[in-house]
């Protein structure tokens, strides 16, 4: 059966990776209008499709929830409000493309940011160049805010590197006979999840507690089995996971199929995504496993009622994933830095009425650095017995925190 | 060394996964010389129908093995007929922008009939292993290896024991040759086409079991599989088998011993090392047209 020539097996290698590349640079060429006297265009560019398809959905039900209940309300600035969403397929180079077509294509009137550092930070060049107000959802990473951006901010509680710390603080808090002695560190190479995995490690290596592995992998990792196979023979009491979803999902599936189950399991992101996270592990195996999370669906803040609600109606689920929600209060902090000034012809009057007020939003009450980088602290969640609760900070939680990771399968 | 041979399983499981996924793959340009962008996402497509058995009618996505084929086998004989036939004798570069144009259509169409959502079949045994010794063997590695190894066997048979498995050669090796002992060539490559497609439609049935996935899944595995079937050499089946097993165990003793951040990229290294010294492959033929103007 062997056939072929070498030129052709040249022109194969050339061939796959001109595609690769050509692959992944498709996105969402639609074109649009300006908005008119009547309106305001408010563009975003989500990954709807490709890795960040999960989160990138999520965001873009945040946002038309806030869109309805925003136009239900009278508009902005008394104009309707129109978005203009583009998909980016989770492609750097594609999002860059969108958020400058949306800037000189379309001419929308304000920007909304997109999911993860990874598309954030070229994204919110692109704004910073036009000098656009940019307010995301995501997208916690230091680097974000390390670049003397004026008109960039976070709409969550915490960058990527705090995120963890009141989990870590309360590990570091537990009896001698209750804490991990080991721990294991593996993360997706991401602007989000990799500080955000540093920074407990370093807490907890400060406490005492030994890595045992550590350890990244890149974004189109699938089989995570090898990564576990290793893990495994060092033996870890904890496991920190720093993931996005896809990730998540596999490497549990893979601790779940070698039957590697340390005492305690933390991982980023992915258990925040609700009814999703629990159809994709099963909901027995969810048992323990905890979160840093920015929104819990019970928390007692402004508005956040009407949002459950309206998401209901829009989404027949009354549990918000955690990724809507943070761009509902993106929308949030944009539409109060909009109606604080008055006025949308100078944004850089906008960033500085962000930096110089506290929004409330349905995530808790959002203050900023100078650099746009948030200024309070993260929950952390948990799930027990199928809910997802939030564990910590005590004054905040809704069931205290459990030790122990005990997955039913 | 219990870490080692685990190792070393994981890698056959993998590979074997691999060698049935890029065993159509290479057909295909065996006997059309037409480079298949779209492969994976007929793999994908195999998934998201083995899916709707599982999730709608609860069969066994590895028994869905049986339905995802035949699908996968009549639609890719619907696209030879309908697409790729009218430019067979196009230059290589039509046919690998066909295919791409095929490969982003059905992207789109999954992606409206399933969604973007990140899709996963788990049947019971999805999270459990056989635990030999101190080694784990997957379950769902173990049953999806040996029904790709069933699949390859009864692929190779086919090409190897039948008048239609002869036919399918003669094609391939030459086929103004063929056509005058009474072959059709055309039909043959129609087959064939379909018989590629239909072992990405069993891979993806079997892949669906061991990964999530999106409609755009299939952007991480057509890279891979054009690597394993260039270095297995371009048309050999054996080749692709023994390459995927090659790739399978880079992958994976990359990711143990070395950095999970280099596990992709080490079987790539390794294709271009093998290139340079064998530029057909591991089992490709080196031809006269290729000696002439080397």
């Amino acid at each position: 059966m062997s056939l072929v020539s070498i030129r052709r097996g040249a022109t194969v290698v050339s061939l796959a990776a001109v595609m690769s590349l050509g692959l992944a640079a498709c996105g969402d060429g639609s074109g649009g209008s300006s908005g008119s006297g009547d309106t305001l265009t408010i563009g975003a560019s989500l990954p709807l499709t490709g890795d960040f398809s999960q989160p990138g959905k999520a965001a873009e039900q945040g946002y038309k929830v806030w869109q309805s209940m925003v136009n239900a309300d009278g508009g902005l600035l008394k104009k309707k409000v129109e978005l203009k969403v583009k998909d980016d397929a989770s492609n750097q180079n594609t999002i860059v493309a969108d958020y400058n077509a949306l800037i000189s294509k379309d001419q929308v009137d304000l920007l909304l940011g997109t999911f993860s550092s990874l598309l954030n930070l070229p994204a919110s060049a692109v704004a910073e160049k036009n000098q656009m107000l940019y307010v995301e959802p995501a997208g916690g990473s230091p680097d974000m805010f390390s670049r003397g951006f004026k008109h960039l901010f976070f709409a969550q509680q915490a960058t990527a590197d705090k995120q963890g710390l009141v989990f870590a603080d309360w590990v570091k808090s537990l009896p001698a006979s209750q804490r991990p002695t080991t721990a294991a560190y593996p993360t997706l190479d991401d602007p989000f999840a990799a500080p955000n995995v540093d920074g407990i490690r370093q807490v907890l290596e400060g406490a005492g507690i030994k890595t045992v592995y550590k350890t990244t992998y890149a974004i189109d990792t699938k089989n995570f089995d090898s990564i576990v196979a290793a893990m495994k023979a060092k033996n870890p009491d904890l496991v920190v996971h720093g993931a996005t979803f896809e990730d998540g999902v596999g490497l549990t599936r893979a601790m779940l199929k070698a039957g590697f189950t340390p005492k305690m399991f933390y991982e980023t992101s992915t258990p925040s995504f609700a009814d999703q996270y629990t159809k994709a592990i099963g909901e027995g195996n969810t048992e323990g496993v905890m979160y840093a999370v920015s929104y819990s669906p019970d928390a007692d803040t402004p508005g956040n009622k009407e949002f459950v609600a309206q998401y209901k109606k829009m989404y027949g689920s009354s549990i918000p994933p955690e990724d809507a929600a943070d761009a509902y209060a993106a929308a949030q902090v944009m539409q109060a830095a909009v109606e604080g000034v008055g006025s949308i012809d100078d944004q850089t009057k906008l960033a500085d009425w962000l930096r110089g007020h506290t929004v409330d939003t349905i995530l808790g009450p959002l203050s900023w650095n100078a650099d746009g980088s948030p200024k309070s602290e993260f929950l952390i969640g948990q799930w027990q017995k199928g809910v997802a609760e939030v564990v910590l900070p005590p004054d905040l939680a809704t069931a205290k925190p459990e030790i122990g990771w005990h997955p039913s399968s | 060394m219990t870490e080692l041979v685990q190792t070393l399983v994981l890698s056959l499981l993998l590979g074997g996964v691999y060698a049935l996924v890029a065993s159509g793959l290479t057909l295909i340009f065996g006997v059309m010389r037409v480079i298949n962008i779209a492969h994976g996402a007929f793999l994908i497509l195999g998934a998201f129908i083995a899916y709707t058995l599982w999730h709608a009618l609860g069969l066994d996505p590895l028994v869905g093995v049986l339905v995802t084929t035949p699908v996968v086998f009549a639609i890719g004989w619907a696209i030879y007929h309908g697409l790729v036939r009218p430019i067979r004798n196009a230059p290589m570069s039509s046919t690998v922008l066909l295919t791409f144009g095929l490969a982003l259509v059905t992207e789109g169409v999954m992606g409206f009939v399933w969604g973007n959502d990140s899709t996963a079949i788990t049947p019971s045994y999805v999270d459990t292993s056989f635990h030999v010794g101190g080694v784990f063997l997957p379950k769902a590695q173990v049953y999806g290896g040996i029904v790709a190894v069933v699949v390859l066997v009864a692929l190779w048979l086919v090409l190897t024991k039948t008048w239609l498995g002869r036919a399918i050669r003669a094609a391939a090796a030459n086929p103004a040759s063929a056509e005058l002992v009474g072959i059709k060539v055309t039909s043959v490559a129609a087959l064939v086409f379909a018989l590629g497609l239909a072992a990405a439609g069993a891979g993806g049935a079997i892949t669906g079991v061991l990964y999530p996935f999106v409609p755009g899944s299939h952007y991480l595995w057509i890279a891979r599989l054009l690597a394993i079937v260039v270095l297995g050499g371009l048309g050999s089946l054996e080749g692709a088998v023994l390459s995927a097993l090659v790739f399978g165990i880079a992958e994976t003793v990359t990711a143990v011993y070395v950095s999970p951040a280099w596990a992709t990229a080490v079987p790539y290294a390794i294709v271009f090392a093998v290139l340079l010294i064998r530029p057909q492959g591991l089992l490709g033929t080196r031809l006269r047209d290729d000696a002439v103007t080397a």
